[in-house]
């Protein structure tokens, strides 16, 4: 049964409630309100803002990578500091913080702000604690330190963390009273969600009246992995080394990047830019010489997504792309198991009756190549071939850039998007740009401006082409995956945007197959990957070998498959100025490969020098 | 029960009385954020542009709940009961903020699920009064549900599940023993649960303070704000101004007195006295006694919120942490009141009421 009545008394208790509030409200806004704003206009509030924690960042398998360890400290509220006390407070800082000197102890007394950080007490005794009791003035408040366990490891893909400047302060909201902002890496990219919200003490009158505590950053997982990365930079390094050895370059060999790709997720694995630097450093404060010496060898540069290279032949599966669609073989060839005799040089007229001779990288040729081969042995002057059909075919039509319409499709001269900051465009270079260069930078160009030469050049990727290593690696992986996409580090806050390419899957296991030559008999990285044995069979690749202008060394490039019958990773290698690709690049991808398939590794050995 | 034809504003018979009442204390939360902020930029941040966001699903959730007969939402209860608990055992393994564990972080807000329980809880004890069935199962549901949510730990949710409870035994017209039996049962069991230690010490000094000292610090400061309103609520030219921490949540009222003044209490105060004189005429009206049940607790519900925030903000009790239905910024409570809101809209059409 339910009673009405005692229902109705309930009506009747919320009426006699609303009552009492109404006279108490009324109390406040008619009877007291002089009074109270009276108060109102005496109050006199600071505050002081506690810096949160950021949010913990994560591998693949839950290792921490970046993490907030809390410490202790000592704060003075400065309004609690008269006269008669100051005395015996700077003996209790000198006494107990030896290590401060008298003019830093003077200093903190003629603080502009109520609370001052006196210095750690996490070391202290228990005495000190007691003792800290009897001074008013002193509080404990706890802060935090951002600690990167692997130092040198995740330099640049996590960044690092420092004051923010005035822009900084605008763009980042939780970054002006946690003091500290991501400068860098995932650290800048995330740091909206890294960073945690400050915490508030509001002060009245020199007393602490309230105090919202900080509230801790929100943590990342990332797809990286602490043992692939490991593996990577130890076997950059050896190849670095190893390149410095073998060459006499003017200047030392010391910069590189690698990336390890998944095809099927488009995660990024592993990612490396060398030279690092310890992050750790900028936590502890960087001594000005450390930091000219890093930044002098451009340490704080990520190759991996800011290094501008010629791509060299790696850059020929766009035309291989572009042959397989458009049937666009050389002269006489109509598909792509027809061959050519690659006679080693290329002499060809234009049409205002010049003529010009292109050697290939081997002077006495490759012999009869056809598409699948000219991969193989990276022969050039079946590519060059192609570039003279499409110069032919299309002349000064709109479609004359086709070349570079592939290539932007696969991601080249663009951004790959993925997150992490600063990253650069690169170019893909056309009539377009050469007349823009005219005018914005006539040194580069020629007065004809863009012209044949300039086409054959692009298609083995020479001339005024750049492009970074993360767009080489999503551009392959791209194509075996028959989609481009964003590569990216964090999972839950990635926004696929995939665009289908064309390309058949009888296209993509033809490029599988020819890149699977390249690392067996016959191929320009067989020597690199030798040492595998049959195992080399179910891997695969592309060299390159980019040349630079003036006295520079070539950019040493290799792409490494993992395998053949089934795919997994990208795994992209450039060495500035480490030479050939097969020599240097591709045993270093070797070695990674060796990890990643779990056959025991060996150590980084020159290659065979080709291109 | 006769089935419902399906019109624009949704089943046949459906007056739009409740729902206007739902528009306008939206949009009175709305102008009241607006004079907090001052800022009518579109994004995420901005707390007008949230409030927004969530009323308009509270909107959605509002119409769903008016396709659900009454006597779907009794069958449900018992899920709904149990689904409540796991999601309180849930979140027992979340991340700690602020000191305790009350929240599931989604993309656009973090969802509380103790709103969720207070509605069910309603719900649940309707039904169980109802049809007589206390069993100790389901006593031993609301015991775990209050458990779980004081062990977040969340004070002020706990005493309103004890109160619902106890009144609920009141309304079923328990004679006088057994009722101050309940209490007595109730208070030993909050002691217990004090004893567990679970909720800091220094949630227990600030009840123990309050009455032995003054009030807290944003107690203080919000009775200040509110003197600032005076008949029609704070003049524009007036610069004046107080700090109170949570203004848009638990000291939402001080500002909305702030704003509005006296007679902006006054009109919202009658605006929800009159919505709960129409209830009390639907609940003397209808036939079922799971209905009465339903809409009483629920008008219970609303009150205690309403009071134990305003009597909060005006100092008379010590600082609990609750929302003023429909008028705090917050997601998960304005989902919650608008799936009550939902089902009254519904027993309205089913007791064919236009008042």
């Amino acid at each position: 049964m339910i009673n009405f009545k005692r229902i109705s008394f309930i009506y009747f208790l919320i009426l006699i409630s609303m009552s009492v509030a109404l006279i108490n409200i009324f109390n406040l806004q008619f009877i007291n309100q002089d009074q109270l704003r009276d108060k109102i206009l005496k109050q006199n509030y600071e505050t002081y803002y506690i810096p949160a924690p950021r949010g913990d960042i994560f591998d693949r398998n839950g290792n921490l990578l970046a993490g907030s360890e809390l410490n202790s400290f000592l704060f003075m509220n400065l309004k609690k500091i008269n006269d008669t006390n100051i005395k015996s407070y700077k003996e209790f800082i000198k006494f107990n913080f030896t290590e401060m000197q008298n003019s830093e102890i003077e200093n903190l007394f003629k603080n502009p702000s109520v609370l001052v950080e006196v210095g750690p007490i996490e070391e202290k005794e228990y005495k000190f604690i007691k003792d800290i009791q009897n001074f008013q003035a002193f509080e404990i408040y706890q802060l935090p330190k951002r600690v990167y366990k692997y130092n040198e490891l995740f330099s640049h893909v996590i960044g690092y963390i420092g004051s923010p400047n005035q822009q900084e302060q605008e763009e980042f909201s939780n970054s002006k009273y946690n003091f500290t902002v991501g400068k860098n890496g995932i650290e800048r990219y995330y740091d909206n969600i890294l960073s945690g919200s400050p915490g508030i003490i509001t002060f009245q009158n020199g007393d602490i009246v309230d105090f919202t505590p900080p509230k801790k950053g929100k943590s990342i997982n990332t797809s990286l992995d602490v043992n692939l990365q490991t593996v990577v930079r130890e076997s950059l390094m050896e190849g670095i080394l190893l390149a410095n050895k073998n060459f006499d370059s003017n200047s030392t060999i010391q910069r590189g990047a690698s990336i390890v790709q998944d095809i099927s997720t488009g995660q990024i694995i592993s990612i490396i830019s060398i030279p690092d630097f310890n992050p750790n450093q900028f936590i502890e404060g960087i001594s000005e010489y450390d930091y000219l010496t890093l930044n002098r060898s451009k340490a704080f540069n990520n190759y991996s997504i800011q290094g501008l290279y010629p791509p060299g032949s790696v850059f020929k599966i766009v035309a291989y792309w572009l042959a397989l669609n458009e049937n666009l073989y050389p002269e006489g060839a109509f598909l792509s198991s027809d061959k050519i005799d690659c006679q080693g040089n290329l002499s060809f007229g234009f049409n205002d009756g010049s003529k010009q001779v292109y050697k290939d990288w081997k002077l006495d040729g490759h012999g009869l190549v056809d598409l699948g081969s000219s991969i193989k042995q990276s022969c050039n002057v079946y590519f060059w071939d192609i570039a003279l059909k499409i110069w032919r075919t299309f002349g000064e039509s709109e479609s004359e850039s086709i070349l570079q319409e592939y290539a932007k499709n696969l991601g080249f001269g663009n951004q790959t998007n993925i997150d992490l900051p600063f990253e650069k465009f690169g170019i893909v270079p056309d009539r377009q740009l050469f007349e823009e260069w005219k005018v914005s930078r006539p040194e580069l160009v020629r007065p004809e401006g863009w012209l044949g030469g300039d086409l054959m050049n692009l298609i083995i990727g020479q001339g005024a082409i750049t492009v970074t290593p993360i767009q080489v690696s999503n551009a392959y992986r791209s194509l075996i995956y028959g989609q481009v996409d964003k590569p990216y580090l964090v999972e839950e806050y990635f926004q696929s945007n995939p665009k289908n390419i064309d390309i058949s899957s009888k296209s993509i296991n033809l490029l599988l197959n020819d890149f699977g030559k390249v690392t067996n008999v016959g191929g320009t990285a067989y020597k690199a990957f030798s040492i595998l044995g049959s195992q080399a069979e179910d891997t695969g690749g592309k060299t390159g070998t980019a040349q630079n202008p003036g006295d520079q060394n070539s950019t040493s490039w290799f792409v490494g498959i993992d395998s053949i019958s089934n795919p997994k990773y990208i795994i992209v290698t450039v060495v500035e100025e480490g030479g050939s690709g097969s020599a240097v690049a591709a045993p270093i991808t070797r070695r990674i490969i060796q990890y990643l398939k779990d056959i025991e590794m060996t150590p980084v050995e020159f290659g065979e020098i080709t291109e | 029960m006769k089935p419902r034809k399906i019109t624009l504003l949704g089943p046949e018979g459906t007056n739009l009385y409740i729902f206007f009442q739902f528009l306008s204390f939206n949009l009175i939360s709305w102008v009241n954020l607006f004079l907090i902020s001052k800022d009518f930029t579109f994004s995420i941040s901005n707390i007008v542009f949230r409030q927004i966001i969530f009323s308009i699903l509270g909107i959605v959730v509002f119409f769903i709940f008016t396709y659900i007969p009454i006597q779907n939402i009794k069958n449900l209860s018992g899920i709904l009961m149990l689904s409540s608990t796991f999601l309180l055992i849930g979140v027992l393994f979340t991340e700690e903020s602020l000191g305790a564990k009350r929240r599931y972080d989604l993309w656009l807000f973090d969802f509380q699920p103790s709103e969720f329980t207070k509605v069910v809880f309603v719900i649940y004890l309707a039904k169980i009064f109802t049809e007589n069935s206390k069993s100790l199962f389901s006593f031993f549901l609301i015991g775990l549900n209050i458990v779980m949510i004081f062990l977040q730990p969340d004070l002020g949710t706990t005493f309103i599940l004890l109160i619902l409870f106890f009144l609920y035994f009141y309304i079923s017209d328990a004679k006088l023993l057994n009722l101050i039996l309940v209490l007595i049962i109730s208070f030993f069991l909050f002691l217990g649960l004090l004893e567990l230690n679970v909720v800091s010490q220094f949630q227990v000094d600030r009840i123990t303070d309050f009455y032995s000292s003054s009030q807290d610090f944003s107690q203080s400061q919000a009775r200040l704000q509110i003197s600032l309103g005076g008949l029609t609520g704070q003049s524009t030219t007036d610069n004046v101004s107080v700090f109170v921490p949570v203004q848009t949540t638990d000291f939402i009222f001080s500002a909305f007195s702030k704003n509005f003044g006296f007679l902006g209490c006054l009109v919202l105060f009658i605006l929800w006295f009159f919505f709960a004189i129409r209830i009390w005429i639907l609940i003397k009206r209808s036939n079922l006694i799971f209905e009465k049940y339903l809409l009483s607790g629920f008008i219970i519900l609303i009150f205690i919120q309403i009071f134990i925030n305003v009597f909060t903000v005006l100092g008379l009790i010590p600082l609990t942490g609750d929302p003023f239905p429909l008028l705090s910024l917050g997601g998960s409570s304005i989902i919650a009141i608008s799936s009550v809101f939902g089902i009254i809209n519904r027993s309205f059409i089913e007791n064919n009421l236009t008042i």
